[in-house]
């Protein structure tokens, strides 16, 4: 393999393809060897706009021309399953996005072909590779954040715009055919952050909120959970504004928090000297925080590059850094399936009318 | 003779079904399933066939061609980001196609637009023969993207097919639903920055160019051709935003030479570069390709619809803005 190019393909050419294509495409010794979509325009599109030789609309055939190293799956989730056993029966890797199957059974299958076949299978847990995340992780290696007692995440996105592609009653998302609706497609990025400050989950409770006629089975959801070495507190919500990715850490000796959407990062933590002084002394470094990451968002803007999506690029990179080396991947599958399981408990919640509140 | 109006609730479409009606053909309007048509007060007669063209099983899509002799397709997508309106305008497209297939119609007229022209090669006249954008394609906004792989989808597909086939580009179109046309400049809250105040708007009143769409589906002899529409009446950017803003409750006029705003465009461009290399963004107005596309002034010959279709836009300016205000308050009404 070292002496050729990884052959890498895309399956599935709309939104989010665009960020692994641009992704692939400054990764070095990686070859884009085909794109494939249902529809022949959409393939041959973005076969187009990236300048690649060959589109498709048929996965079995791409497999069996292009016979690919690394397969990244980006189609609606219901698709990922008998696509990632299609590509892992060829001998792929496999990169999926999330979620990556609809049922824990699913993801067993999926991991016992890959292990059957020596080939790993990475779900897309993007969030944990931006950079405020991997500052986080840094500060609680190091031991300046102490012992990790909570962690908050909180996604707030307004869903329920009209035009907006939850609220299209004539063609619904695909992932509101999933339990938990709208929560299914991002609840990942909270399990994962979870999963990676406080361990696998021990419990799980959750209240959830609907109150408009919007096709989302539930608006708003917070839930409680209790986990290996801290505890966690997950909220989404579709009304409350302005949109924000907000992650809280909170340690024996520091208190940190970051906008994932934005490159805000600020810190608070126990000085030396006075008590008192505390608060002012993290007020001012607040302050500074602050002006930097408004400043700093509005350059991430201009600058073009992959945004809030630095997290997938650095993760895909991770990726074939490891399968060039043959060392396991960023993503193992031991997390895969603790954050997987989470997901499963907190959509079975919302599911559940037990779990609802008044609004 | 029976025509398929897709995208038939729109803003162009509701004027298609009724000057079709009006031209005496049988109308069956493709409606999405949860689309309320009650309001709009659509002749008597009227077939509705319930299907949306991204989601609707392909045997269903194909019913609503039976008895059908000419499709007019408007369809395209307005809202979402710029992957949402590729999928419901080109994918719409190819599934419409597909149905069309298994049908017996062989007829399609396509709604495209002057977005898919070249706008760099610095046309004197814009004929139907001028060049169509291919080499910066996906620097244009999304829309233009759309529309070009649209009729791309459409031509390939109808000449593989042998099916006939013509193309009516309309300037920018304007009406009731449609006063305040992104051509005018830039909205900064009531300021509105009018570019190339003096360049003469390519405007279509709604009204004028369903009446070439419902002329185009009846009239053979523009098979395996393409149309632009453009209204014969001179009026400025500054006249136009200057009626619309009275209209719409106000607001200021600045204006800004064309030269001047694609100078500084160049300018941010230039900085961007600097900056951030070819990967830097900028605001869509400030990119020098769809500034120009976007306000480039120019003439465009309609000699041709105005030839083939004997299409003559009836109604003055004046009269137009009327009836554009007039139905606008009509659809504003509460319904009972």
């Amino acid at each position: 393999m070292s002496e050729r190019p990884i052959q890498a393909v895309v399956i599935g050419a709309g939104a989010i393809a665009r960020q692994h294509l641009g992704c692939l495409q400054g990764l070095h010794e990686v070859e884009i060897a085909g794109i494939c979509d249902l529809s022949p325009a959409v393939a041959e599109s973005m076969a187009e706009r990236y300048g690649l030789n060959c589109s498709f609309t048929d996965h079995t055939r791409m497999l069996d021309d292009v016979r690919p190293d690394v397969v990244h799956i980006t189609t609606p989730p219901a698709t990922h399953f008998p696509l990632a056993m299609d590509a892992i029966a060829c001998g792929a890797h496999v990169i999926v996005e999330k979620p990556i199957t609809r049922t824990l059974e699913e993801l067993a299958t999926l991991q016992r072909l890959a292990a059957a076949k020596n080939c790993h299978i990475v779900e897309d847990h993007n969030y944990l590779y931006n950079t405020p995340v991997r500052r986080m992780l840094d500060l609680v290696r190091t031991g300046e954040l102490g012992t990790v007692v909570h962690v908050d995440a909180t996604i707030c996105l307004n869903l329920l715009e009209p035009g907006g592609r939850y609220m299209d009653h004539n063609a619904p998302h695909p992932c509101l055919g999933l339990p938990g609706g709208a929560l299914a497609d991002f609840a990942t990025h909270l399990a994962s952050l979870a999963w990676l400050f406080v361990g696998p989950h021990q419990s799980v409770h959750t209240t959830w909120s609907k109150t408009t006629d919007s096709p989302l089975p539930a608006e708003d959801v917070h839930a409680v959970i209790g986990a290996e070495r801290g505890t966690a507190t997950l909220a989404f919500s579709t009304r409350a504004q302005p949109d924000l990715f907000r992650v809280r850490l909170e340690g024996t000796r520091m208190r940190v928090e970051a906008d994932l959407f934005e490159p805000r990062f600020v810190t608070e933590r126990l000085h030396g000297g006075p008590r008192p002084l505390i608060p002012f002394r993290n007020g001012l470094a607040r302050a500074r925080a602050e002006h930097r990451a408004a400043i700093g968002g509005l350059w991430r803007k201009f600058s073009g590059g992959p945004g809030a999506y630095e997290g997938l690029w650095a993760l895909l990179a991770a990726v074939y850094a490891a399968i060039r080396n043959g060392s396991p991947p960023p993503v193992s599958e031991e997390q895969v399936l603790g954050v997987n399981a989470l997901v499963a408990e907190l959509t079975r919640q919302v599911s559940s009318s037990e779990y609802a509140c008044a609004p | 003779m029976r025509t398929l109006i897709t995208g038939a609730t729109g803003f162009l479409g509701r004027h298609v079904v009724n000057a079709a009606m009006a031209q005496g053909q049988t109308v069956r309007a493709l409606v999405r399933p949860a689309t309320c048509i009650e309001r709009l007060a659509w002749p008597s007669g009227v077939e509705v066939h319930r299907a949306d063209l991204r989601t609707t099983r392909l045997a269903e899509l194909t019913a609503a061609f039976e008895g059908v002799d000419t499709v007019i397709h408007l369809a395209a997508g307005v809202t979402g980001d710029d992957d949402a309106r590729f999928v419901t305008t080109v994918v719409g497209t190819e599934r419409l196609l597909e149905a069309m297939r298994n049908s017996a119609t062989r007829r399609l007229v396509l709604a495209s637009s002057f977005s898919v022209y070249d706008w760099h090669v610095g046309h004197r006249v814009l004929t139907e023969a001028s060049p169509q954008v291919t080499e910066r394609l996906y620097q244009r906004d999304g829309y233009t993207i759309a529309k070009v792989w649209q009729e791309r989808v459409t031509r390939r597909t109808c000449a593989a097919e042998g099916w006939d086939l013509t193309i009516l580009r309309p300037g920018a179109i304007w009406g009731d639903r449609n006063l305040y046309l992104p051509d005018l400049g830039q909205p900064v809250g009531r300021w509105h920055f009018v570019i190339g105040p003096m360049r003469r708007l390519p405007l279509t009143y709604v009204e004028h160019c369903a009446d070439a769409f419902a002329r185009a589906a009846a009239c053979g002899e523009t098979v395996g051709h393409s149309y632009n529409l453009m209204d014969k009446h001179r009026i400025s950017t500054w006249h136009y935003a200057g009626a619309v803003l009275q209209r719409l409750g106000g607001g200021r006029r600045i204006p800004v030479p064309y030269h001047l705003g694609l100078l500084l465009a160049y300018a941010a461009t230039a900085f961007s570069r600097l900056l951030f290399g070819r990967n830097g963004k900028l605001p869509s107005i400030l990119v020098p390709c769809r500034y120009v596309a976007r306000f480039t002034p120019g003439r465009c010959d309609t000699s041709a619809a105005r030839r083939d279709l004997k299409w003559r836009p009836t109604f003055s300016f004046t009269e137009a803005m009327k009836r554009a205000c007039h139905n606008r308050h009509d659809a504003a009404k509460p319904t009972s």
